[in-house]
């Protein structure tokens, strides 16, 4: 009897002190080496905060698994206290009530402003005036070479980095001298996948000043000529034995890390592969750099991974909630430095200002490319796993491996597009 | 006697009761939703306003819903009659089998059924993989070059209609043993002693005893296999979907995507209405053949 008095005692103790503390819901959508240092940074968080503020994580499917469940559990007032969100489906949400507008006041508690993120980022994340999500990251594609193999080609400067890539005929021309001089492939990127391979094609639109345009006018002016440019580009490597046909995501990366070829297009996300192989003896000396200027000017595909908090419908948010929602993503900014091991450029400009920052290989190589990144346009049906990923892939995976001519995938695309204004 | 019946009544309606709500409640509503919800344009969640029969007309307007049917339609004739008859096929030799043997064999050909479609998706996208594949090679020997199935259009559909027979035939197995298991040693007896050949016997004892099996398993194909989704969403993910599209992954990709509700539920009755009809009318025609 006493001892369960005491059991009993322990446990009214132990439900008074986590009534006190605040716990927040988290989901996110970070399944790969960034969801490992997310943990991490949450374990962190929670560690810091032990007697005050508790995450609990849930990580869930990329996508669009994703984002209906967030639309169906906000809907119902069931979604979580907050999540990541992908900056490129910002609009989307919004025209369908999703997510809670982040204040100026919120800002101003959490001591962030649009002076600590990059001009293309800060907008990335608001809709007609008003701000829907804390950017986290900024992150594109980049190009990411093996130094040993293009040193043998005579392609690294005297800088360390690969050299005489910039313009399209001198890209060209070093794809053909590294097939010449044995590579099996020149370049490596997914061509299975043309909604994935979109993100290539649209940096080389944007570079020639191209634009995708909006809802109700799509790729307006002669944009259509510059994506069908940029289309060309593709599947002439591809045409010419450079670039690997119809190859998928694993592909991708297995080509690249086993030295099947020098250069591969992909996501900065991939930083975490190369670096555990390295530390693991198992890697040539690698970097990666911006993609080189093929056209007009630098311009590279970028989006950003954001903290976004759901409107849950008829759900009120009490203060002290809604001051520990702020509080997570305050900690989270001022902590994302340890995201940069992700391969993802951190947001929060102060972090890509600091010395250790600036030591972090290839992170700071590639950095300085948020001043020159493209984002999707403003329309409920782009973004990540949208209407128009789904039409460029339709349209671009038969252009790039050569089963229509660019002019045409062009063509079926924008009419795929005007479709959804039916 | 009246007394005896009506409480007889009484029970029968109260040991029905829990199903009906639960059938009303889960089928009969959804359904009736689903009609009104093709009436209007709303969104995923939310409501919509009325706007007549615009989600039809565009229906049968639409090229995709078009290639939908039809694709779904050829993955039916690829798989319902071959699949069957292939189960048929395999139990006949599995049933010569006798003891562990047969139960080994049995085995492995059921195994396949137990795995989760994004396992079996896995295992033949790295089989087929156009870089690493081990299957490559066959593909090399019969297209004379390598060949991505699941981004080439002539190769895809077939491509998972072969997986599908090997991932769901193990059940149709099942089915076809138990009949086999259930025909009198006696019929056999007597028709050796008769002097018939083995394919007299096939013919006369062992087809019409098994018919009501056989109607069964293709009518369970041909439900599951006009619902094609899963197989087909995986393999195509990220690619030629437009090309590969089968209706449930047009009705997904509306709601979903598109945030369509609407026309979604348009789609969904239009699937609604064909599987009702071919499922009776096969179920129907086959009986009547049986009993003829």
């Amino acid at each position: 009897m006493k001892r369960l008095l005491g059991a009993s005692a322990v446990l009214a103790l132990a439900i008074s002190m986590a009534e006190a503390k605040e716990t927040v819901v988290w989901w996110d959508f970070l399944g790969g080496g960034d969801g490992v240092r997310m943990k991490t940074l949450i374990e962190e968080f929670n560690k810091e905060h032990a007697d005050t503020i508790e995450i609990q994580a849930t990580t869930l499917d990329w996508g669009v698994p994703f984002y209906s469940k967030v639309q169906a559990t906000a809907a119902v007032g069931e979604g979580p206290d907050m999540m990541t969100y992908h900056a490129s489906r910002i609009p989307l949400a919004v025209s369908q009530g999703t997510l809670a507008e982040i204040t100026p006041e919120d800002m101003a508690a959490m001591g962030l402003s649009a002076a600590n993120f990059a001009p293309a980022t800060w907008d990335a994340v608001q809709v007609d005036g008003k701000q829907y999500a804390v950017p986290f990251d900024t992150h594109p594609i980049v190009l990411y070479y093996n130094k040993d193999l293009l040193e043998k080609s005579g392609l690294i400067g005297a800088d360390g980095l690969p050299a005489g890539l910039d313009g399209l005929d001198n890209f060209n021309a070093a794809l053909k001298k590294l097939k010449d001089d044995g590579n099996e492939w020149g370049i490596v990127q997914v061509t299975a996948d043309g909604g994935f391979a979109f993100r290539t094609i649209y940096s080389l639109l944007c570079q020639q000043n191209g634009e995708i345009g909006t809802d109700g006018n799509w790729f307006p002016g002669d944009s259509q000529e510059k994506l069908a440019n940029a289309v060309g580009v593709i599947s002439n490597w591809v045409a010419e034995g450079y670039n690997p046909s119809y190859t998928d995501y694993p592909s991708t990366v297995a080509l690249f890390t086993s030295g099947k070829s020098p250069f591969m297009i992909n996501g900065v996300w991939e930083v975490p592969t190369m670096d555990d192989l390295n530390k693991q003896g198992k890697l040539f000396n690698w970097g990666a750099i911006e993609l080189p200027v093929l056209f007009d000017r630098p311009c590279t595909y970028a989006d950003s991974h954001a903290f976004a908090i759901p409107a849950n419908a008829g759900k009120e948010v009490s203060p002290e909630k809604h001051a520990a929602v702020l509080e997570v993503i305050k900690w989270m900014e001022a902590n994302s430095l340890f995201w940069a091991t992700a391969g993802h450029i951190p947001a929060n400009v102060a972090v890509t200002e600091t010395a250790e920052y600036k030591a972090m290989q290839p992170q700071a190589t590639y950095a300085k490319l948020t001043a020159n990144s493209v984002f999707d346009p403003k329309s409920v049906n782009a973004g990540v796993a949208s209407p128009l990923f789904d039409a460029a892939g339709n349209a671009f995976t038969a252009a790039i491996n050569g089963e229509t001519d660019p002019a045409t995938a062009v063509a079926e695309m924008k009419a795929a597009l005007d479709a959804l204004q039916q | 006697m009246l007394r005896n019946r009506r409480s007889e009544l009484l029970a029968a309606f109260v040991l029905i009761l829990p199903f009906v709500v639960i059938y009303g409640w889960m089928f009969v509503y959804p359904t009736i939703q689903m009609v009104r919800l093709s009436f209007t344009d709303a969104p995923l969640i939310g409501e919509g306003k009325y706007v007549g029969f615009k989600n039809y007309v565009r229906m049968f307007k639409d090229p995709v819903f078009r290639k939908a049917v039809w694709n779904t339609a050829y993955f039916v004739a690829l798989t319902v009659v071959p699949g069957t008859a292939v189960a048929l096929l395999i139990a006949l030799m599995v049933s010569r089998l006798k003891g562990w043997l047969q139960s080994v064999i049995l085995a492995a050909f059921f195994l396949p059924y137990i795995l989760p479609v994004t396992v079996v998706y896995v295992i033949w996208d790295w089989m087929t993989n156009v870089q690493f594949g081990m299957l490559q090679g066959a593909i090399e020997w019969v297209a004379g070059r390598p060949v991505n199935v699941w981004r080439t259009i002539p190769w895809f559909m077939p491509g998972v209609a072969v997986i599908t027979i090997w991932w769901t035939n193990g059940f149709s197995i099942l089915l076809f043993l138990a009949g086999l298991r259930n025909i009198p040693a006696e019929l056999y007896e007597a028709a050796q002693l008769d002097g018939a050949t083995r394919w007299q016997m096939f013919t006369r004892v062992t087809w019409p005893l098994i018919w009501p099996v056989t109607v069964l398993c293709l009518t369970i194909q041909l439900i599951l296999q006009l619902k094609i989704f899963d197989q087909v969403y995986l393999f195509a993910v990220g690619g030629r979907t437009q090309a590969t599209m089968v209706l449930v992954q047009y009705i997904y990709e509306q709601a979903f995507q598109k945030n369509a509700g609407g026309y979604s539920a348009t789609i969904a009755l239009a699937l609604f209405v064909i599987v009702v009809t071919f499922s009776v009318l096969q179920f129907q025609i086959l009986r009547i053949r049986g009993q003829r």
